[in-house]
């Protein structure tokens, strides 16, 4: 009973395809709808790719951690203290299979993983090759399961950027998109490794990419919580770390705190100092003692883990324990130190794995350590050393990685308590500008460096006072004049200052540049009987307004096109701030750089 | 033509990433399935480790190594670090190798998310009771009593209720442990002999000598062989100077029971009170003069041996108004004499005041010499302290 349709018509489709099948309407259906998801730029596109890069890193990190934990059981066996010899020899001869490994089959998965990305990103366009992702999993799976005393976050990273560096590579995403991808998967990684989706975006925002980039932080974001729930699934919906409740009952209490935020950045530059001063002179090693640096630091390891195994491998369960008071203010204070060494020893021998846990530990001892002294002298203080260690993990963690508003929420948001945010900002502050001023370069940045390769520093970018018109402009320059105005007056106006620009204001918001010349021409031809108005002179324009604050870089793209430039009032289109041209804005940089 | 060309490039763009999604979502279901997979069986084998290191933590336990045990108990928690049982045992194992302050702390921890529970509240008392803090032991003692147990609530509770009874008893808090026993003798069921025997036992030792009779009487309702009940109800009655009833009691024990230490001496007290006290019903007058002549000898022979043998030895204390034990002799010697003179009407009336002669030589003779000895001494301190003569000093 259908009625047919004339011959191209444009019912014709849709009434010849209605009786086929239902099938041949799916299809339809199904490749608009393809069509519309996967058009090249499109911003749907990549936030649904944003979700499957979580997905996909968010396994990959359960495989990752999951890996660890079985390498762990099956080297060290299930006992938190594994026999002497076992330690000793485990974390050593692993060594040499690292060593083997990161040598020979996967070079690029050296190191922590954070450097390497940000290199990635600046470089090779957010190129993370897939065998790194292998590589980066199976020696750090075995270096950190060895007992080597290193953190998976920072390889989930590297891991999450390379998965999302394949998928924009097989998927052909443009240059600009694929700089992008690397961090949303970056992100992603370190969410799921770390159980803290918000302390990850921050972490990825103010260390590899260095800007609040909108285009960006919604994958970003999306990624980084579909990676979470991903490794929840998995793994259970549990923190790191299970942390008591806690409060700050008085503010004289924020001293206590502010003693720690000085430990804490005193530790942290004492700690950046010998990684800095280390690694350049095991760098120069003939190439044959890299293959015996892991075991060495394996060994240096085990030797500190027959006495005290917690320093040996992650050391989540530990913080737990200093979260929850269970050591005495002294085993703390030996504990940060020998964390300290053990940390040292594996990171510098080349061993992959991460800085992330190792910093935390030695902040939860050091804030413990700190907060026993305290209460030792001071009973009144309400503040358990629990307390103290939590806030010292985000105050050593500002020291060393230099990324303060990741401290801070960082640990906002693994203890679920918003009440300490004060005290975790004075005492992270603290470190942060201790360890800043005796150390200039962050230590992701000075590690790219020492490794011969110059990245823009985050923290130098994010320190950088940019220049802005009203530093260049000049006031009260420019003559203004309005179209009514009768020529002969305004040329008289205009003689009495023959250096100044003519600015004629013929409307609200819109100003334009008057010719000197044709201005004494008009004002020559104006008669008593018939006055020549400013408006009838030639003009240039409108001149594309600019507002005092706005950076002074930016308006270099108008300033070679017009002699002069408006400088108006946001508030007050009409009226004239001041006035700006290109010598005006060289001017402005060179002073900035002479100073 | 352009913008032709555009377009395909765009279609071929777009098949090119349907293809590449299409290959992520299998790959995504393939590693979600392995995923799952690992993880599961990470899991099963993390449970089972946890558990192997639990029971091995029991085994020590119940070995007497409970360092042994705290090690294998924290290594469980390793495993399953929430997991309240693993905490509990270990907190239980420090407890008993005397870490106490860590074993409280466990145990607070674990008591703030069940504040009812009674396992707990033992054990923190039982810990208290280790760092001698009576408030604390007193208090967690309660809150088990009246907490909540899974298995089998009112045994526990009653096995609860004995422990802090013991405790107090030990602690010498009699007052405090005689509400304490009375509450746990008025919970015991009444057909559990062995618990009866138990709540007597511990009347018996809080002196509560009627009720702890009362109940050894219900145990023997229950069993009437039950030894403990036959020599508790006996000493009760001892006690409540029912000497007739003591040897009742005593004399249905077996041999062997009837001639331990205590039970043989209070047998022997009875025995000695029931045919020497004069004051006992359906006596003759001829059988009751006969009795307090008896009596007067005994003592007058004690008294003037224990002058004897402790001539020139300091007496410890004072001697009270006139007991000295010479004119005590005297007075005795006076009372033979009299007695001897007397019809036997007048004997009767003098059978308190002599009586209470014989008492306080007895007394008398304990302060210089000790306790009695003799079951005919034990018997006349007992039987003049029932004519009303006891002033101290002198204890069967």
């Amino acid at each position: 009973m259908t009625h047919a349709a004339p011959q191209g018509s444009p019912a014709a489709v849709p009434a010849a395809a209605e009786p086929r099948s239902i099938f041949a309407r799916s299809r339809t259906l199904y490749r608009e709808w393809m069509h519309r998801l996967v058009a090249p730029h499109g911003d749907q596109f990549f936030l649904v790719l944003a979700v499957l890069i979580g997905i996909f890193s968010g396994l990959a990190v359960v495989c990752f951690r999951v890996a660890i934990e079985w390498t762990h059981l099956l080297l060290l066996g299930s006992s938190l203290t594994p026999s002497p010899l076992r330690v000793l020899l485990v974390p050593s001869l692993c060594g040499i299979g690292i060593a083997l490994l990161v040598i020979h089959a996967f070079p690029r998965a050296r190191g922590s993983g954070v450097n390497q990305t940000k290199t990635a990103v600046y470089i090779s366009n957010g190129y993370v090759p897939f065998e790194t992702v292998i590589g980066k999993f199976i020696t750090c799976a075995l270096a950190i399961g060895s007992g080597q005393s290193l953190g998976p976050e920072d390889p989930s990273l590297q891991m999450g950027a390379g998965i999302a560096s394949v998928m924009g590579r097989r998927l052909r995403l443009s240059q600009e998109k694929l700089r992008l991808i690397a961090p949303v998967g970056a992100a992603a990684g370190l969410a799921a490794a770390f159980n803290a989706p918000v302390s990850a975006v921050l972490f990825v925002i103010e260390e590899v990419i260095g800007t609040w980039s909108a285009g960006a932080l919604g994958a970003i974001v999306l990624a980084a919580v579909s990676s979470v729930v991903t490794m929840r699934w998995f793994l259970g919906s549990e923190s790191l770390f299970r942390v008591p409740p806690s409060e700050l009952s008085h503010p004289a209490e924020l001293l206590a705190y502010a003693v720690l935020g000085v430990v804490g950045g005193v530790f942290a530059l004492l700690f950046l100092k010998w990684i800095a001063a280390a690694r350049p002179r095991l760098q120069r090693l003939p190439p044959r003692a890299q293959y015996l640096m892991p075991a060495a630091a394996g060994l240096l390891v085990g030797a500190i883990g027959i006495w005290l195994p917690q320093v040996m491998g992650a050391g989540y369960p530990i913080i737990d324990q200093a979260l929850h008071g269970e050591y005495v203010w002294r085993v703390l204070l030996i504990l940060a130190v020998l964390k300290i060494l053990a940390t040292g020893f594996s990171f510098l021998s080349g061993t992959p794995g991460g800085m992330f846990a190792p910093t935390l530990f030695i902040g939860a001892m050091l804030g413990g350590a700190v907060g026993g002294v305290e209460h030792h002298f001071f009973p009144g203080l309400t503040s358990t050393v629990g307390t103290f260690a939590l806030v010292g993990m985000g105050t050593f963690f500002a020291g060393f990685l230099r990324t303060p508003i990741t401290s801070v929420f960082m640990v906002v948001e693994v203890s679920g308590n918003y009440s300490m945010i004060v005290p975790v900002m004075i005492s992270t502050l603290i470190a942060y500008l201790i360890s800043r001023q005796f150390q200039k370069v962050p230590l992701f940045d000075m590690l790219t460096r020492q490794d011969g390769v110059i990245l823009p520093s985050i923290e130098e970018r994010r320190e950088h006072v940019s220049l802005v018109v009203e530093d260049a402009m000049r006031a009260d320059a420019a003559i203004i004049f309005d179209p009514d105005e009768p020529a002969a007056a305004a040329a008289q106006r205009a003689g009495a200052a023959p250096e100044s620009p003519l600015l004629l204001r013929p409307r609200l918001g819109e100003w334009r540049l008057l010719d000197r010349e044709a201005l004494q021409r008009l004002a020559a031809m104006d008669e008593p009987s018939a006055p020549r108005m400013v408006s009838e002179a030639t003009s240039k324009g409108p001149l594309p307004l600019i507002f005092p604050d706005e950076p002074l870089d930016e308006v270099l793209r108008w300033a070679g096109d017009w002699p002069v430039l408006p400088v108006v009032s946001r508030a007050d289109l009409g009226r004239l701030e001041g006035v700006l041209s290109l010598a005006d804005v060289l001017h402005a940089f060179r002073k900035a750089a002479a100073e | 033509m352009k913008s032709r060309s555009t377009l395909t490039n765009r279609a071929c763009a777009g098949y090119a990433r349907e293809a590449v999604l299409a290959s992520s979502l299998i790959l995504l279901v393939l590693m979600f399935a392995l995923t799952a997979f690992v993880t599961r069986q990470y899991h099963k084998r993390v449970h089972e480790l946890g558990d192997q290191w639990f029971a091995k933590g029991d085994a020590e336990l119940q070995g007497g190594g409970a360092d042994a045990a705290i090690a294998d108990y924290r290594n469980g928690l390793a495993f399953s670090p929430d997991n309240s049982v693993f905490q509990f045992h270990l907190a239980q194992a420090l407890a008993a190798s005397g870490h106490t302050g860590e074993a409280e702390g466990y145990l607070r921890s674990l008591l703030s998310a069940s504040p009812g529970n009674g396992e707990i509240n033992l054990t923190l008392a039982r810990v208290a009771v280790r760092r001698s803090a009576m408030a604390d032991a007193l208090r967690y003692y309660h809150a088990a009593i009246y907490g909540v147990w899974e298995d089998d609530p009112i045994a526990q509770r009653w096995r609860v209720r004995r422990e802090l009874c013991e405790y107090l008893l030990g602690r010498g808090a009699a007052s405090q442990a005689e509400a304490e026993i009375i509450a746990l003798a008025n919970n015991t069921p009444k057909d559990q002999v062995a618990q009866i025997d138990t709540a007597a036992n511990l009347l018996l030792r809080a002196q509560v000598w009627s009720r702890a009779e009362d109940e050894y009487r219900l145990a023997l309702a229950g069993d009437r062989r039950d030894q403990d009940a036959l020599a508790g109800a006996g000493a009760a009655a001892f006690q409540l100077g029912r000497y007739s009833e003591a040897i009742g009691f005593f004399t249905r024990l077996p041999q062997r029971g009837r001639s331990s230490g205590d039970i043989s001496e209070m047998l022997a007290t009875s025995r000695a009170v029931e045919s020497g006290s004069p004051f006992l019903r359906g006596l003759s007058p001829a059988d009751k003069a006969g009795r307090l002549r008896r009596a007067l000898a005994d003592s007058e022979a004690r008294l003037s041996d224990c002058v004897q043998k402790s001539a020139g030895v300091a007496v410890p204390g004072q001697e009270p108004a006139g007991s000295d034990p010479q004119a005590l002799l005297t007075e005795i010697r006076k009372a033979q004499g009299a007695l001897k003179r007397a019809s036997l009407a007048r004997s009767l009336t003098l059978m308190d005041a002599d009586m209470n002669l014989v008492f306080e030589a007895e007394s008398a003779a304990a302060r210089r010499c000790g306790p009695p000895s003799g079951a005919a001494d034990r018997a006349l301190v007992l039987i003049g302290r029932e004519a009303g003569g006891d002033r101290g000093g002198a204890s069967p």
